[in-house]
């Protein structure tokens, strides 16, 4: 594919190692998971972005897109959210929200905190491979990053 | 009367007072004379004084003046020699002197007695009409059923009206002369100096006290002092009106109580939701999730393993396919059925006839390639919230259609049933497959079906879903129907 030369890079933020498996290998399916960072809680996803802890010596630049699930281990999701969109250095990153929860109380919550989608991950499979190939497509390759996120 | 009493010792006319007084002297002489006769001098002189008496108690001073003139002339023209003539001798001057005298005397104090009568008889009408005022106002006291008594400054009980006898039980002649305060056992609201204090600036004061009545139970009474000052402005007596609120006061306890219990119910309830939101989230979220991976794994396997699989395997790969997505669905119908719970219901007024239409959009998918001859009547307003009515109307409608598939020729009818005057009733009716009354109790229950899902696939929810919205809307669900006769679902609600 021709657009793999200018592919974004994708920040999964994601706990449960099944769902990453799946979305890997729905992102793979379309050529889209060259370059995917997996952090398995909110901490590691901050620890990312601010270069810290065991990404201090991560090459520079944003993802793309950052991927992100609500329900996270130490740090939850909508937390991740609000300081990402308090940081002047983050807040252009693109966040896509990735969950299971279709409580509208979460809804409201992270588009109040600035979030550019909000994704339910269906149950059927061939749906969620198809969210995960738009959200890739259009997040990492459709979508014009803002300046400061890293391309390959 | 006492004044007709007084009047009557003196003449009322003066032609009778004056005549009283010549008629005197006239009767006084002959008597004199007759005495004079038998040796008896100077008889006549204490018989004219006597004369002059009797006019001046029964005349007045007037009378009495008269008598004394007229005493005199007599006994000069009788008894003082010469007599027949007006002239007299030395030697009766002293005689003249001492009737003239005597009788100016009683003229005098006849006068004196007089005034002293006449303001006597003032001074006993004034008192009269006084007595009279104050009796007529003690007695309207008594008409009132309002409790009136009233008290000197040291709390002494000076009237006690027939109210206060009704509400605390003692008569007049047993509270009058004792202490309020002992006698009801006050207790006041704050300090009594404090309310005195007051009392005695403003000369007012209001406020609750508890007494206790003769037979012993506690009142609880709205109380008004006022106070009553003499003409130096000091006070001397207070006026003390009391209304029983016990009965009012007992309800305000059992509200307040009642309101304590409600606000600890409702605080419950509120956790207890809260509870069940954490469920819900906890559902939706982590159920979810496995549910999902299942799907997401067996259609990775469908995938690469299609080629090795026989026909019988691939068979299983689809109903392990097929399990994941009912699931999923049932999830989602729990989900929105609980949602419903805790949703607030917005309300507004809108057609229902509208709404039909836009569910009828809505189940069009469901309807395709059937022959349905649609029956819709003339729907009223509602009033209730629009999304959650259509998510009644949606069900109801879908289940007409599901439950007719076997028909060739189905009929679905929607309309107005006739209701009484507070509720609307809306029906829909279908000739499907129907139901047995048997079990109409169970319709409208979570996860209740009918039907094998082989026949008629549903999760179970859709009926219960409509029976909380319609719940939330203060109406009534109910259903009517027979084996392969179809069914009827009725639902009511309250008039917009």
């Amino acid at each position: 594919m021709e657009t793999v030369n200018k592919l974004g890079r994708i920040l999964l933020v994601e706990d449960d190692p099944k769902d990453v498996e799946l979305t890997l290998t729905a992102l793979e399916e379309y050529n889209l998971a060259n370059e995917v960072i997996v952090a398995r809680d909110g901490e590691e996803a901050l620890e990312y972005l601010y270069s810290r802890g065991k990404f201090m010596t991560r090459s520079s630049g944003n993802p793309s897109v950052m991927l992100l699930d609500l329900k996270l281990p130490k740090v939850d999701g909508l937390e991740v959210l609000k300081q990402i969109k308090s940081e002047e250095k983050l807040r252009m990153i693109p966040v896509v929200v990735l969950t299971s929860s279709k409580e509208e109380k979460d809804m409201v919550a992270s588009y109040r905190l600035g979030v550019n989608a909000y994704v339910v991950k269906p149950v059927d499979f061939h749906e969620f491979v198809n969210a995960i190939k738009e959200l890739g497509i259009f997040w990492a390759v459709i979508n014009e990053p803002p300046p400061g996120s890293v391309r390959k | 009367m006492a004044q007709s009493k007084l009047q009557l010792r003196i003449a009322q006319s003066s032609v009778l007072r004056y005549g009283l007084a010549v008629a005197s002297v006239t009767i006084a002489i002959p008597i004199g004379l007759f005495l004079e006769h038998h040796e008896f001098h100077r008889g006549a002189i204490p018989l004219f004084l006597l004369a002059v008496a009797l006019s001046a108690w029964y005349g007045g001073a007037g009378p009495a003046m008269l008598a004394t003139v007229l005493s005199t002339l007599s006994f000069d023209y009788y008894f003082a020699p010469p007599v027949h003539n007006l002239n007299f001798t030395l030697a009766d001057v002293p005689a003249f002197f001492f009737l003239l005298t005597f009788g100016a005397l009683i003229t005098g104090f006849s006068a004196v007695r007089r005034r002293v009568e006449a303001e006597l008889l003032q001074a006993r009408n004034r008192l009269e009409i006084e007595v009279a005022k104050r009796t007529q106002q003690a007695s309207l006291l008594n008409l009132t059923h309002d409790t009136i008594f009233v008290r000197d400054m040291s709390d002494n009980i000076l009237y006690w009206n027939r109210g206060a006898e009704e509400l605390y039980g003692w008569t007049p002649e047993q509270a009058i002369g004792k202490s309020s305060h002992e006698l009801l056992r006050t207790v006041f609201p704050s300090p009594l100096d404090d309310i005195e204090t007051e009392f005695l600036r403003t000369g007012r004061w209001e406020g609750e006290l508890k007494h206790m009545k003769a037979d012993g139970t506690e009142v609880v009474v709205s109380s008004r002092w006022s106070l009553r000052r003499d003409e130096q402005e000091q006070p001397i007596a207070v006026l003390e009106t009391n209304n029983d609120i016990t009965v009012r006061k007992r309800r305000e306890q059992e509200i307040q109580n009642l309101n304590r219990e409600l606000a600890k119910r409702s605080m419950e309830l509120e956790a207890i939701n809260k509870e069940l939101e954490a469920f819900a989230y906890s559902v939706s979220h982590d159920l979810r999730a496995p549910l999902r991976h299942m799907a997401g794994y067996t259609e990775l396997l469908q995938k690469k393993a299609s080629s090795a699989l026989d026909e019988k395997s691939k068979h299983y790969v689809l109903m392990m396919l097929d399990s994941a997505k009912r699931m999923g669905n049932l999830i989602d119908d729990l989900l929105a059925f609980s949602r419903i719970g805790r949703a607030e219901t917005q309300k507004t007024l809108f057609s229902l006839t509208q709404l039909v239409r836009e569910a009828l959009t809505e189940v069009r998918e469901d309807a395709e390639g059937r022959n349905i001859a649609w029956k819709i009547g003339a729907l009223p307003d509602f009033y209730g919230d629009r999304s959650m009515l259509r998510l009644v109307l949606v069900n109801l409608i879908s289940n007409a259609i599901k439950f007719t598939r076997t028909r060739t020729q189905a009929e679905i009818e929607i309309g107005c049933a006739n209701g009484n005057s507070a509720d609307l009733v809306v029906f829909v009716r279908d000739n499907g497959v129907g139901f047995d009354m048997k079990y109409v109790n169970k319709l409208f229950g979570v996860f209740q079906r009918l039907h094998d899902s082989g026949a008629f696939e549903g999760t179970g929810i859709g009926l219960a879903t409509v029976q909380r919205i319609i719940h939330r809307h203060e109406g009534k669900v109910w259903a009517e129907g027979a084996i392969d006769s179809g069914a009827t679902f009725y639902f009511s609600a309250p008039k917009p």
